[in-house]
């Protein structure tokens, strides 16, 4: 039994006999399975999506899961989360249900001194197209009464919503699987190196050789980054997220820290502790939460919490994303960014047109390592 | 609020390490999720023996009442329906009595959560009539309700006749005893009497369990074909697993032992942990008999009140060593595998953490595997 | 035993499901769990973990002490929002305009 399940799970891999694949993506995350999908649409490459784990086991399997956009800044940022939330109706159509929901956002404030803040925000955002409304009291409860009344007003956008993050990775990885993308997970990257115009990628169940490599570890960025003799420059923070018992559908919009799951569970979530990559959870951090839950929306004050969990987010030092070829090594390529529920769908599309056409749709200047001083390669 | 002891548990084993540490002079703050003390004690109407320093059979109930009568009169601090629910960031214990929720700060825990019994799945496992035997125990001798007529066991350990018997003293018909072994678990001469009108089937399992809202049919699989019954209930003795929550929030490692209920705490000849500040008591610690889990409460205690100069060393190893060479008598007598698994446990784990045992264990231990 | 039979009565997953992930790769509970919400309901695992390592065990030819177990979940016991909130003169609530909004991604 155990034997033929070994034998299962080298063939995955393994009947290709030259062990050449045209692109091996490392990390089976959001980004790494959006990559991985994007570029198996054409049917034309052989892809290899590897992870030291199992899809989900990171950090897109510990999130909210929002696909927020109208808070976003500065307005070139907003503006490409707006280009990726577009998009997810069309993914769902390709992939499947991933129960993509445009909700609505709502982000609250509770001075009226914000309010100052929310209109240069909305003014901002108009220019590039994200309609933002910037309600008062009575309008917000109107949208949402469960919203507690000392809020001074809200921003609120029709774009926001929130997806399933569970659905959202398995249907990537079952799509790209289905267009032909090999998977090997539970296999640890151990080295890389690349010899004349081939990479070869060494893992715990053995080597595989490919002409371009994508590097997409999310929290693990670092390490991987330094198989290439670069240090990618990404710090760890962890979210902690509470959720409730399922409740009646109550919550009709997103709101900024708060959401209501189709089953009817409430995620709630806003802390950030660089602890390095610690998933524990901590009192502390869950008091404030439910704290922050019942000043948002008094009501919650009688709901259960069943859970809290914790995810080890990416953020590059700057907070924006990375996507580029690693200077001075042809055909590999990093990427890490926060936000990969958001902007995956796009992030995805980038890259592919990326690697087949070696250029984008979206100029990636923005996006590229030289913003950081002293990135340095071997 | 704050302590030199935190108890988290108030079962036998929690109920002696409290009153252990109490005796030497140290603060002790006792938890117990529930509104009475002494955990499984309260629905075992059961005699036990033996019992540490005593040869004479306790009914389960009267021991735990004993227990509750010495710590009552002690300096002990008792939260009564205080659940721990967690740990802040500072390691210091989380505890909730239902309108709020606040830290302990203690310089030593001792964490005697107990077992829990494991749930065993067959077609028709989740409709009402099917319980665990510890849920029917705690039905017929704590809420003194009836939970059926006709009683279908499903395992053949030791606590399953026992609560047959309990049932049937109740009133209530024993249909059959179900084993998916070959012969029956338990060897138990006074409990295999007792159940010797009662129909067994080895090698067999629960095909299914029906019933419109409430079971009502069951039919078993035997190596002889299918049989029929009537019955309302079906209680489930597939043993106990230590409980491990509140020690993976606490950070201890674990370790797999079959013998000692699957997963639990990996932990020294001191029964402390690989977090140094908890300390594991009772049936946490492997499952095994009531003896051996008030002498681990004790020893416990000895070691959390040796390190915080409670008590001198050389009292410490003095009393550790008799406490040791009981357990490993009773355990030994009672459950020799049980006493293997745990000694191998600490063995390893003293290896793993490069640890030298001390010469009171080198002694019992010595003896599990020379006798 | 027939694949309908439930495993996990919080969330009703039967063997069938459990399988269906383990043959799409699952190897731990936390997988399984992922893809189908096993374990996730109001008992947090306690009663069908060790069932479905057992599945897993017999799936894959793994021993029972090799399947790892499920992540444990803070708080413990189930708990009210009001008792498990912080005391608060006043609200501490962060405003969405700083760094709050982006903490629901990943």
């Amino acid at each position: 039994m155990w034997y033929r399940y070994l034998v299962n799970q080298w063939k995955m891999v393994n009947h290709k006999m030259d062990n050449l694949f045209d692109v091996i993506v490392v990390g089976s995350g959001v980004i790494g399975s959006s990559v991985a999908y994007h570029l198996s649409e054409s049917k034309k490459h052989e892809v290899l999506l590897i992870d030291k784990g199992f899809p989900l086991s990171g950090t897109s399997g510990s999130t909210q899961a929002w696909v927020w956009v109208h808070s976003k800044t500065p307005s070139w940022y907003g503006e490409l989360s707006m280009l990726s939330a577009e998009l997810y109706p069309f993914l769902e159509k390709k992939i499947g249900d991933v129960e993509y929901k445009r909700t609505g956002g709502i982000a609250p404030f509770f001075n009226e001194a914000e309010r100052e803040s929310a209109l240069r925000l909305a003014e901002k955002q108009a220019e590039v197209g994200i309609e933002i409304e910037v309600l008062n009291r009575e309008e917000v409860l109107e949208k949402e009464p469960s919203l507690s009344p000392e809020i001074a007003g809200a921003t609120f956008s029709k774009i926001d919503g929130n997806v399933n993050p569970f659905r959202l990775v398995e249907l990537y990885v079952k799509a790209a699987r289905k267009n032909g993308v090999h998977c090997s997970f539970y296999n640890p990257v151990n080295d890389i190196e690349k010899s004349g115009d081939i990479f070869q990628v060494k893992t715990q169940k053995g080597s595989f050789r490919s002409k371009k490599i994508v590097l997409a570890g999310g929290p693990w960025s670092k390490e991987l980054g330094k198989m290439l003799g670069m240090d990618m420059p990404v710090k760890q923070v962890r979210g902690q997220i509470l959720v409730t018992e399922p409740l009646q559908p109550f919550l009709k919009y997103t709101i900024g820290g708060i959401r209501q799951a189709d089953n009817g569970e409430v995620l709630i979530g806003y802390s950030k502790e660089e602890v390095g990559y610690d998933r524990r959870s901590t009192l502390d951090v869950m008091q404030q939460t439910a704290r922050m839950a019942i000043d948002f929306i008094p009501a919650l004050s009688k709901a259960n919490i069943v859970r809290c969990f914790s995810g080890i987010r990416v953020m590059p030092e700057d907070g924006f994303p990375i996507l580029d070829e690693v200077p001075g090594m042809e055909g590999a390529y990093v990427i890490a960014m926060h936000s990969g529920i958001t902007l995956s769908p796009l992030i995805g599309t980038l890259m592919t047109e990326l690697l087949t056409e070696g250029e984008t749709s979206i100029n990636l200047s923005r996006f590229s390592l030289e913003r950081f001083n002293g990135i340095q390669s071997r | 609020m704050e302590t030199d002891i935190l108890v988290i548990g108030g079962g036998p084993a929690g109920m002696s390490a409290a009153i252990t540490a109490d005796r030497a002079g140290a603060r002790v703050i006792l938890v117990d999720e529930s509104f009475s003390l002494g955990g499984q004690l309260r629905q075992q109407t059961q005699h036990f023996a033996p019992l540490p320093g005593s040869e004479e059979k306790v009914r389960g109930t009267a021991l735990g009442n004993d227990l509750i009568k010495k710590l009552e009169a002690s300096k002990v601090k008792i939260l009564k329906k205080h659940i721990m629910i967690g740990s802040y960031r500072n390691e210091n214990i989380g505890v909730t009595d239902g309108e709020k929720t606040f830290a302990i700060q203690s310089q030593k825990n001792i964490i005697a959560p107990g077992a829990a019994e494991k749930a065993k799945i067959f077609p028709g496992w989740t409709i009402p009539g099917v319980m665990t035997a510890g849920a029917a125990q705690i039905l017929i001798n704590r809420e003194r309700v009836l939970p059926g007529k006709n009683a279908v066991m499903l395992g053949s350990n030791d606590y399953s006749l026992e609560v047959a018997r309990q049932l049937k003293a109740c009133g209530v018909t024993i249909k059959a005893i179900v084993e998916d072994k070959e012969q029956m678990i338990s060897s138990d001469m006074e409990l295999l009497h007792d159940m010797k009108n009662v129909p067994v089937y080895l090698n067999s399992t629960i095909e299914s369990a029906t019933g419109k809202e409430e079971l009502n049919k069951v039919v078993v699989k035997t190596p002889a074909g299918l049989y029929e019954m009537e019955a309302d209930l079906i209680c489930i003795a597939n043993g106990f697993d230590p409980i491990i929550e509140p020690f993976e929030i606490m950070g201890c490692n674990l370790a797999y032992h079959k013998e000692l209920g699957g997963w639990l705490p990996e932990y020294n000849v001191y029964f402390q942990t690989s977090n140094p500040s908890c300390y594991i008591a009772g049936n946490a610690a492997g499952i095994t008999t009531i003896g051996p889990v008030l002498l681990t409460g004790e020893i416990a205690a000895i070691g959390a009140l040796e390190e915080l100069g409670f008590m001198e060393q050389e009292e410490a190893e003095a009393q550790r060593k008799e406490l040791w060479k009981e357990l490993a008598e009773i355990e030994k007598r009672e459950n020799e595998k049980t006493f293997r698994a745990r000694s191998e446990l600490i063995e390893g784990f003293h290896q793993k953490i490069g640890m030298a045992f001390p010469e009171e264990f080198n002694m019992v231990n010595g003896g599990a595997h020379n006798g | 035993m027939d694949k309908s039979t439930i495993v996990c009565r919080c969330e009703e997953i039967n063997i069938d499901e459990i399988e269906t992930a383990i043959k799409n790769g699952a190897e731990t509970f936390d997988d399984i769990k992922r893809l189908t919400r096993c374990g996730m309901g109001p008992c947090q695992s306690k009663t069908c973990f060790y069932p479905v390592n057992e599945i897993i065990a017999e799936y894959t030819g793994m021993p029972l002490n090799e399947v790892s177990l499920p992540r444990l979940r803070m708080p413990l016991k189930m708990v009210r929002m009001s008792t498990l909130a912080q005391d608060s003169e006043g609200s501490n609530v962060v405003s969405v305009f700083g760094e709050s909004v982006e903490d629901g991604e990943s």
